[in-house]
């Protein structure tokens, strides 16, 4: 930050540098004078058409990026013969034929979904993040040559491809009687996700000081206190993140849920869409709803969480 | 006496801080430890242990088997083909999400909120299933979907079998996921772009170095940690490609054109229930998948040093 003000005011425009001060962070506002820049140099006429190439250009390629999803909102208030037809044209006005039908149908394929799938992800998520932050504690913390190589365990167990192991869970399942249960799903989510939280976890621990546990410890704290009283708390960007990413893959499981709940007791909201699509192979309007429906958790949540998503992705990228 | 004291006292606090330490161990390590090793680590050291049997759990009784499932893997053209078909699928999206995703990056790195709007744009693919993404584009891209009938009422009378062209529906399905992940890189080499220092750029122009050349010397660079991340998230993603051939082709058209290794594994088991050559298949992918990431891993990051 200190280093924006400096440099701006070496070039003489204090306006200008005020401006880009206000960005939130330091490394955003040294960025965003490279365009102010160039447009100072060339002549004023000459800036206008290029600078709105730019944006132009950048709104359509999006626009046609946008357009699969675009199809699928507008036709989900469409009647079902005017899709094929019409698949472009705006819904005027809205039916919500489609919607109702859905939640209406007799087998109550999305609810007995949606139920599943808010118990398999609200119980995976939380506890998935509550065992990955204290290992990732634990390792963090750890000297020792054991701890070091659980890390590597774990870093393989990132790369496993959950088809790979598949066959083996689900005898595992079945040997603890947990086969087609929520639990049993629930149990192998969070074996497969606990690498990942661990992985953010630690290096958030390392940033919290040791002598605030040590403090805590003195005064009689038990360590389990001291973790999820003082520590805990202290990792909150960390847990932000768990929780979204894992909220994210969890909904939208297909292949364990698929095969570990199986037909008998239910599926959640994502193998409903796979299930339902088979039965009216032609009818685009239930079959858009129904996706539309099981998405929009997904989505809110998305759009309420959207700079944690970016947040926790672009952690590796800008090291270099 | 005395010292025979002290040593007794010493032993309890030894005893003491092991006891502790044991303690601390079984409530913050042990249950995500535990889970992990019953989950994971059992599940892979059980597919390597059958991939040497003849499981079939409808065809008792099970015997080893040695290497015999691997020797029959090397003559099956259906596996060897999933295992084309996963390599160029990996390969073409390796090469066009990064791309693109890089393209998008620079055509949108600029500040404001229009920007950040059409980042989410991007990323919105990202967050959905890839049920979700499946089933949309197998709306659009069926022999009657929405697009073939627009491409009719414009006056194309056979339009491309997108999915049904046993030569076509591999492509199809990577651009599909081409499209779903373009986002991921869009938002990482966004984050490069903005990492890339000012003063780089202007020491560059200082030098005479404009558009491509700049580019070339001075970006380019600087994006290599962006490029190790996505192209690793891709190869991870090519490799164990499932949902999109289950949902959309069903491994078709005709022999398993379009089939993976990932979904010739769960077919193999599941449909087949040839536990034991199936397992042996999914100990070439964790090979495959271990290995090949951990060389690109390796090559990409020595690239980061020494740039």
């Amino acid at each position: 930050m200190s280093h924006t003000v400096k440099h701006s005011t070496d070039t003489g425009r204090p306006a200008r540098a005020s401006r880009s001060t206000r960005a939130p962070q330091g490394r955003r506002a040294v960025a965003d004078r490279r365009p102010t820049r160039r447009s100072a140099r060339s002549p004023r006429s000459g800036a206008a058409s290029p600078g709105m190439l730019r944006p132009v250009a950048a709104v359509f390629v999006a626009a046609v990026f946008f357009l699969p999803l675009y199809l699928i909102v507008v036709n989900v208030f469409k009647p079902g013969p005017d899709i094929v037809p019409h698949p472009f044209a705006v819904p005027l006005p809205p039916t919500f034929a489609n919607i109702t039908a859905v939640l209406s149908r007799p087998d109550h394929l999305f609810w007995y979904g949606l139920v599943n799938s808010i118990e398999v992800t609200a119980l995976s998520i939380t506890v998935t993040t509550m065992i990955s932050a204290m290992l990732g504690h634990y390792l963090a913390r750890s000297t020792s040559i054991w701890a070091r190589a659980t890390l590597v365990a774990m870093l393989c167990g990132l790369m496993i491809p959950p088809a790979v192991i598949l066959t083996p869970i689900t005898q595992v399942l079945g040997s603890l009687g947990l086969m087609t249960t929520v639990v049993g799903l629930v149990l192998v989510n969070i074996g497969y996700y606990v690498p990942f939280g661990v992985f953010v976890f630690i290096g958030f621990v390392k940033g919290v000081p040791l002598d605030l546990e040590e403090a805590a410890n003195l005064d009689g704290a038990s360590t389990l206190r001291t973790f999820w009283q003082i520590v805990f708390p202290l990792l909150r960007p960390a847990t932000a993140s768990v929780m979204i990413f894992l909220g994210v893959w969890v909904w939208n499981d297909f292949l364990n849920p698929l095969i570990i709940l199986g037909p008998d007791t239910g599926t959640t909201v994502t193998v409903g869409i796979y299930r339902a699509i088979g039965e009216h192979q032609t009818d685009f309007g239930a079959e858009f709803a129904l996706m539309f429906l099981a998405t929009l958790p997904v989505l809110v949540f998305y759009v309420a969480f959207q700079k944690h998503f970016v947040k926790g992705l672009t952690g590796g990228a800008t090291k270099g | 006496m005395t010292s025979n004291l002290d040593a007794a006292r010493a032993r309890r606090s030894r005893l003491g801080a092991t006891a502790r330490r044991l303690g601390t161990f079984s409530a913050f390590g042990a249950p995500g430890l535990v889970l992990y090793t019953t989950f994971v680590l059992v599940p892979v050291a059980l597919t390597i242990y059958y991939s040497l049997t003849n499981q079939n759990p409808f065809n008792p009784p099970t015997r080893f088997v040695g290497l015999a499932n691997y020797i029959r893997l090397a003559s099956d053209d259906d596996f060897l083909r999933a295992l084309r078909n996963t390599a160029l699928v990996t390969g073409i999206i390796v090469v066009t999400a990064n791309l693109g995703g890089l393209l998008i990056a620079l055509l949108l790195d600029r500040r404001g909120w229009l920007y950040n709007a059409l980042r989410s744009v991007f990323f919105t693919p990202v967050v959905l299933s890839s049920v979700v993404v499946s089933v949309i584009w197998r709306a659009i891209l069926t022999d009657d979907g929405l697009l073939n009938s627009m491409l009719r009422s414009l006056g194309v009378t056979h339009p491309p079998g997108w999915l049904s062209d046993p030569n076509l529906a591999l492509f199809t399905l990577a651009w599909i996921l081409t499209w779903q992940m373009v986002g991921f890189c869009v938002v990482v080499y966004l984050a490069g772009l903005q990492g890339v220092p000012v003063e780089l750029h202007e020491a560059a122009s200082i030098d005479g170095a404009h558009g491509l050349a700049r580019f070339r010397h001075v970006t380019w660079p600087m994006l290599a940690p962006a490029l190790t991340i996505n192209t690793v998230m891709l190869l991870i993603t090519g490799f164990k490609v499932y949902d999109q051939v289950q949902v959309i082709t069903n491994g078709g058209p005709g022999n398993g054109t379009t089939s993976t290794i990932a979904f010739q594994v769960v077919q193999t088991a599941f449909s087949g229930n040839h536990v034991g050559y199936a397992s042996a298949m999914a100990t070439v992918m964790l090979l495959l998948v271990a290995s090949v990431s951990v060389i690109v891993l390796r090559v990409l990051q020595r690239r980061e040093v020494s740039m």
